[in-house]
């Protein structure tokens, strides 16, 4: 008789069960693959960070203002390759609850620093004639379905426009996307010299500079230089890499993130062992049978391999339909979702770590049932039974 | 009626005191309900634990004044004249130096983080003497109230919680100004105690912003005479503020985390079907397993209900006893347990976890039904088991 017949027997002879057990180990990596993506999707800011990029801040916190005056002193710093700068807007849309990430920018450096943004180059040159142009990223414009040429009202929760209103008018001049699906695009550019000409305080402030390096092997240099040169004057400056900047950031929404996803991995791991215990016990019931195939002349190493390859197929079959569903549940979060995160994708890494997880469950389940098959004594097992 | 009473107690006893044989198919059942109420309880009580920061620091009796739009005191500006303005509105209480009012400041500074050792965004608040009477439950813990017109500056207790380095009597740095920290205050557990205060005049002068601050909170005679404000703002072209009560500001700020309680009960209720599929499991192994005690107690005469229920309280117990197990390991590991995240003003808010007695009623009852409907299938195939099948069955 065929090994892989047998196996198919032995699995599907309970098929409630089989269904049960599988359905669990489903939830399971389900689960496993949405929260993965979520933490990603959190983490995309450090992730998806340029090497060679440097965000500097005002050494107080990154909400007080550095002058204007800054950003033509860091482009003589050697080492220097591109600078930019930005403001925050605290912009919202219609309601202040619609938050929206607008900021005021320098047109001419800002997708130069940010090269891995694309943006048509009719669009780029509309938008660079335009002062009261902005260009949005792509995620945003889904999000309220924005087209090129619409003229879209945007408020601010900080500044006041000089003609009374908190209000500005822009016209999208483009939608910009990025090279990689995980970059956030989730939100808009518009120009620093309109915004300082229309509100009405503020003067020559700009909130960060963010620069290229000549190579990120310089990135520790280029920054002392920078602190360095403005030390012991009125705004004084902390100068990090960006991926720096943008984990302490994400460590600003605290340790409650990785509280949260400390505990779903633990109700992960949990669930496994739940489900491993039912495997182990379901092998341990065919004990008798297990002593009639040695009877019948299955060598211990057949029936080895017979249980472990049973194990494992339990264990990838309700893994792989749970990682496949979570693909398409990921999906349809990431778009439900896209007005307060990043893309959701199922990347590489999160599908080899749950292909890892399955075959660690399918050889831990199975290694005990099966080293006990290996090591049955006929005779004493047909006397328990 | 009393006979099916009797028998199916004798069931249930006999069905819990033969536990121990199925122990590890017992236990992961136990296991199972346990990780899922403990899950949701440790959501749950994260979100209970800000709201009731925030929404403790509302008073009904002070009315909060903040720019137009700007929906939180950060992005807040009013200018000097407008503060003398508000001064003559109705409806706030008055003594012997005119309304009590109080101006305030709200900048952000950088602290370090015990729990990741990164910086974070901390509150620094200006105010005056009024101000701080005006916030109910304030008590200086340790050392004295800062000097009006210097340099001093007082640390609420969740800052020492979750802050390195704000020892009292030491010398901080803010950019270029120096502060010195001469007292500890605590203002019973709410959203205050996550900040430092300074006198307001300091802050304007180190902060360059002349004569104007940020929000204004004012005491007010009942809670109706918010309406008469809003009247008067309106009526004053000069006033472009919106007026609140307190309580209102904090309970439309302490909704922030309520995505968290709401990710908790999606993930819980998925993974509660994941510990169904176990406790099914388990209790079609019970069923299997008593299938001849079962047919031996029809044929002397015992009801198919009694071998029902005696299933189903089976369930009942396995899932309300890891329901139990789950929130007592939640409420160890939890309650208490000090967090702090970005708040509406782009700040940290240092907070507990908080259990709560309507917490635990919501774990059980999760507890409870994934044993209802575990035992319910089950206790049907026990109560319908052909007596003749169960005996020549040898599984």
């Amino acid at each position: 008789m065929n090994d892989l017949f047998l196996i198919y027997k032995n699995l599907t002879r309970k098929k409630l069960r089989l269904f049960l057990t599988s359905f669990a180990i489903f939830i399971a990596f389900l689960i496993f693959g949405a929260v993965s993506a979520l933490k990603g999707s959190l983490d995309s800011g450090i992730e998806m960070s340029a090497d060679n990029r440097l965000v500097v801040v005002h050494k107080i916190n990154f909400t007080v203002s550095l002058p204007y005056a800054y950003v033509n002193k860091v482009k003589q710093i050697e080492g220097v390759k591109d600078v930019t700068h930005a403001n925050w807007f605290g912009g919202y849309y219609q309601e202040p609850s619609n938050q929206i990430v607008a900021l005021a920018v320098d047109p001419a450096s800002y997708f130069d620093v940010y090269s891995e943004l694309i943006i048509a180059p009719q669009q780029k040159a509309q938008w660079l004639k335009n002062q009261t142009g902005m260009l949005i990223g792509e995620r945003l414009a889904k999000v309220y379905g924005w087209k090129v040429g619409d003229r879209i009202p945007i408020s601010s929760n900080i500044f006041s426009h000089n003609d009374g209103g908190h209000t500005w008018d822009f016209v999208v001049d483009g939608i910009f996307s990025a090279e990689e699906v995980q970059t956030d695009t989730g939100y808009l550019v518009f120009h620093y010299k309109y915004f300082k000409e229309t509100q009405t305080f503020g003067g020559d402030n700009v909130g960060w500079l963010v620069l290229t390096t000549k190579s990120s092997s310089i990135n520790e240099k280029v920054a002392k230089a920078i602190d360095k040169e403005f030390a012991n004057s009125q705004a004084e400056t902390e100068t990090s890499t960006e991926k720096a900047f943008n984990k302490a950031f994400l460590e600003q929404l605290g340790n409650i993130g990785l509280i949260i996803f400390s505990v779903v991995f633990m109700a992960f791991f949990t669930i496994l062992v739940v489900v491993g215990n039912t495997m182990v016990l379901a092998v341990r019931e065919r004990t008798n049978e297990i002593a009639v195939l040695k009877t019948l002349g299955f060598t211990s190493m057949r029936i080895f391999k017979m249980i472990l390859a049973e194990s494992l197929l339990l264990a990838f079959l309700g893994g792989l339909t749970g990682l496949g569903v979570s693909y398409i549940v990921i999906k349809g979060v990431s778009e439900q979702l896209a007005r307060f995160l990043p893309n959701m994708v199922l990347t590489t890494d999160i599908v080899l770590q749950a292909l890892f997880y399955m075959l660690a469950l399918g050889l831990i389940s199975g290694i005990i049932p099966a080293v006990n098959a290996l090591r049955l004594n006929i005779v004493s097992a047909f006397n328990r039974g | 009626m009393g006979t099916i009473l009797s028998q199916t107690i004798a069931v249930i006893i006999m069905n819990i005191r033969s536990l121990p044989r199925r122990i590890w198919m017992s236990a992961a059942m136990v296991l199972a309900s346990a990780v899922v109420v403990a899950i949701l309880l440790a959501f749950l009580a994260m979100a209970k634990g800000f709201e009731t920061t925030l929404e403790s620091a509302g008073s009904d009796d002070l009315a909060i004044f903040l720019r137009d739009g700007s929906s939180a005191e950060l992005n807040s500006v009013i200018s000097k004249e407008q503060v003398s303005l508000i001064e003559t509105a109705p409806g706030i209480v008055k003594d012997s130096e005119g309304s009590l009012l109080s101006a305030e400041l709200y900048v952000i500074v950088d602290g370090i983080k015990k729990s990741s050792q990164t910086e974070a965004n901390i509150p620094l608040r200006g105010i005056d003497q009024r101000g701080i009477t005006m916030r109910k439950g304030f008590q200086l813990t340790k050392g004295r109230m800062f000097a009006t017109g210097t340099n001093e500056i007082i640390v609420g207790n969740g800052i020492i919680r979750e802050f390195d380095g704000f020892d009292l009597g030491q010398e901080i740095h803010f950019g270029k100004n120096t502060w010195t920290i001469v007292g500890i205050f605590s203002t019973g557990g709410n959203v205050f105690e996550s900040e430092l205060w300074a006198d307001v005049k300091v802050i304007q002068n180190f902060y360059r912003r002349g004569s104007s601050v940020q929000t204004i909170r004012a005491r007010i005679e009942s809670i109706d005479s918010i309406e008469s404000i809003k009247a008067f703002i309106k009526n004053e072209a000069r006033l472009n503020l919106e007026v609140q009560t307190e309580s209102d500001y904090f309970s439309t700020q302490s909704k922030s985390l309520n995505y968290m309680a709401i990710f908790g009960k999606v993930i819980s209720s998925i993974m509660a079907l994941g510990a169904l599929a176990g406790a099914l499991n388990t209790m079609y192994t019970s069923v299997a397993d008593r299938s001849k005690e079962i047919a031996t107690l029809r044929i002397i005469g015992f009801s198919n209900i009694s071998a029902f229920f005696g299933t189903l309280f089976e369930a009942l117990t396995l899932s309300a006893f890891g329901g139990l197990l789950g929130a007592f390991i939640a409420f160890l590991i939890f309650d208490g347990m000090n967090a702090s995240t970005l708040g509406g003003n782009f700040t940290q808010v240092v907070f507990s976890f908080k259990f709560s007695n309507d917490l635990l009623v919501q774990g059980i009852l999760m507890a409870l039904l994934i044993g209802l409907i575990s035992g319910v299938f089950p206790a049907w195939r026990a109560a319908r088991m052909p007596v003749l099948l169960a005996f020549s069955n040898q599984h």
